[in-house]
């Protein structure tokens, strides 16, 4: 008997196989976009021989391009399946049913998390016929890639219970998580910035995620990994506690 | 929790909602009982939505005790939302998926696996066995509203409700909906509809509640209320046309029809025809045959609403 109540697990395997229906759009697309990245910034006049503490470019982008899937992916996937729930009216039949505030919220987290290493993977593979396969520490590259999923998530879930049109919808994620990853050390070394851009650099959260990930992967970063876990442990926290309160209140979803 | 069969399946006291200043349900109480189908009737905006929004979990209370079968709906919200159906008066579809996989998706959700064997039953029930592998962005009107009511039985609910359950529905699939659910009745579920189509509760309903401006005006049974507020029609059609009623027909009520050829009186549905029918004769009125109107719910609820708004003012 599996510890977690069949609600549970029929809305997580309900919301799993939401985007894998369409994967073409949910998967094949940001692997796309993510390869485009690696041939522009590494192997095309100008870029191709370039480095970056003395790692290959394409290789140096490498980390960001994962987390920049990884975390859009999770945002995607919890925001517009909630989002299309309360648009088209179904949310009816999450709110009526027998499952717990804790359900609801882990199930919707769970499957932007899956959404995310599932894009995180194939980005990794692609990413690694162009410039290897090795990974300096594995598993803090799980560990990175499930809490900035889940934070992603999470953070997903939150906006989708807020927003009343597709418009709210994605200013969250044009106007603060495309800017704050390009920002956040994605196709550079922070290090390389002068001092007062350093320090503002330092105040964006993307940018730990993104060293997180440079560290599991390459071995160096210019923000260690424990500062980065406890950073990016901290939001995810926050942002499961902002949902599950809103799912527990009902607010903007019961009257 | 269960005291056995005489506890109200459903317990609501003195329940109050307001959106801001206006107030959606005024001190509401009402007892529906296991196994009656009990229709609340109320113009557009009376709060019969606002009231089974409160008891399927989709509305929050401001005060006021709401149960089902003991429990109440907000502290033991997981066991209240086993025992209730809903069916929503607004059309919704999921299309990624089909009406199978959504039926086993809301039956999951309930913490129910469902068997081939049921699942055929159900969609045989509401009449979706051939569009069981259709998604629903596929499916007409009509069928939306079936598979509603497919996802609102999924897991066997003791009370179900039917928000105004013929809104855009056809005459055909109106008369499937009202025999299914008198079948569910029969079996053993409470049944609680809300609508503004009197018609509909006339048909189905042994207990009826006049809801307005959130106030619940009254509760009583259907046959009961019809008897106690009911107006029937009696026309004698006669067989030769006449120029003027005799006085003493005229006296016991009776008006003539500009043909010459009716003669009718209304009169309340407890009082006997009898009598009025002697007068009509005895003053020598000619009559061929008789036609009945039996008394309209829907004079009964236009009385109750117009006394409602008289009182409230």
């Amino acid at each position: 008997m599996s510890r977690f109540s069949l609600g549970f697990r029929t809305l997580l395997l309900k919301e799993i196989r939401r985007f894998w229906r369409v994967a073409g759009q949910t998967v094949m697309a940001p692997l796309v976009t993510t390869t485009l990245y690696f041939v522009i910034f590494g192997f095309t006049p100008g870029a191709r021989g370039s480095e970056l503490h003395g790692l290959p470019y394409a290789r140096y982008i490498m980390p960001g391009l994962l987390m920049l899937g990884v975390a859009t992916n999770a945002f995607a996937n919890a925001s517009s399946s909630f989002f299309m729930m309360k648009l088209q009216g179904t949310i009816v039949d999450l709110l009526v049913a027998p499952l717990s505030h804790a359900e609801v919220l882990t199930a919707f987290v769970l499957a932007a998390v899956v959404r995310g290493l599932v894009v995180g993977g194939c980005v990794w593979m692609v990413g690694s016929l162009f410039t290897g396969f090795e990974v300096a520490h594995p598993l803090w590259l799980l560990v990175f890639v499930v809490l900035v999923a889940a934070f992603f998530g999470a953070a997903g879930l939150v906006v989708a219970i807020w927003a009343d049109k597709f418009e709210q919808l994605n200013l969250f994620p044009s106007f603060i998580v495309t800017p704050l990853t390009f920002l956040g050390g994605v196709f550079y070394s922070v290090a390389r910035l002068p001092p007062l851009l350093q320090s503002v650099a330092r105040v964006n959260p993307v940018l730990y995620m993104v060293e997180g990930a440079r560290y599991a992967l390459l071995g160096r970063s210019d923000i260690g990994p424990w500062s980065g876990l406890a950073l990016v442990g901290g939001l995810t926290l926050a942002a499961l506690a902002l949902a599950w309160r809103w799912l527990s209140t009902g607010y903007k979803l019961r009257s | 929790m269960t005291d056995g069969m005489e506890r109200p399946l459903l317990e609501i006291d003195q329940l109050r909602k307001s959106y801001g200043t206006f107030e959606a349900l005024r001190d509401v109480s009402l007892q529906v009982r296991r196994g009656e189908i009990f229709a609340l009737l109320g113009p557009n905006g009376a709060g019969k939505t606002t009231l089974i929004g409160v008891v399927a979990g989709l509305v929050r209370r401001n005060a006021g005790s709401v149960r089902v079968d003991g429990w109440d709906v907000e502290r033991d919200y997981l066991t209240t939302r086993r025992l209730v159906g809903l069916v929503p008066q607004e059309l919704n579809f999921d299309p990624f998926f089909n009406v199978e996989e959504l039926l086993r998706f809301q039956a999951g959700y309930f913490g129910v696996a469902l068997t081939p064997a049921a699942l055929d039953e159900l969609l045989a029930a509401v009449g979706l066995t051939d569009q069981r592998r259709r998604t629903t962005r596929a499916l007409s009107g009509g069928m939306k509203r079936r598979l509603l009511i497919a996802k609102a039985l999924v897991h066997r609910p003791a009370l179900l409700f039917l928000d105004e359950p013929s809104a855009g529905v056809d005459v055909e699939l109106r008369r499937d909906l009202w025999a299914y659910v008198r079948r569910l009745r029969d079996a053993g579920t409470t049944v609680v509809l809300t609508t503004h189509y009197i018609e509909e509760a006339e048909e189905l309903a042994d207990r009826v509640g006049v809801i307005d401006h959130g106030r619940l005006l009254l509760v009583e049974d259907k046959a009961t209320l019809m008897q106690r507020m009911g107006r029937r029609q009696v026309a004698a059609l006669l067989t030769t046309p006449i120029a003027s009623l005799p006085p003493a027909a005229v006296e016991a009520g009776w008006t003539l029809e500009r043909d010459g050829l009716r003669v009718v009186r209304e009169a309340p549905s407890a009082e006997p025809v009898g009598p009025a029918l002697r007068q009509l004769l005895s003053a020598g009125v000619d009559v061929h045959d008789l036609e009945v109107r039996p008394p309209r719910l829907e004079e009964v609820f236009r009385q109750l609403v117009a006394a409602g708004e008289g009182a409230s003012r």
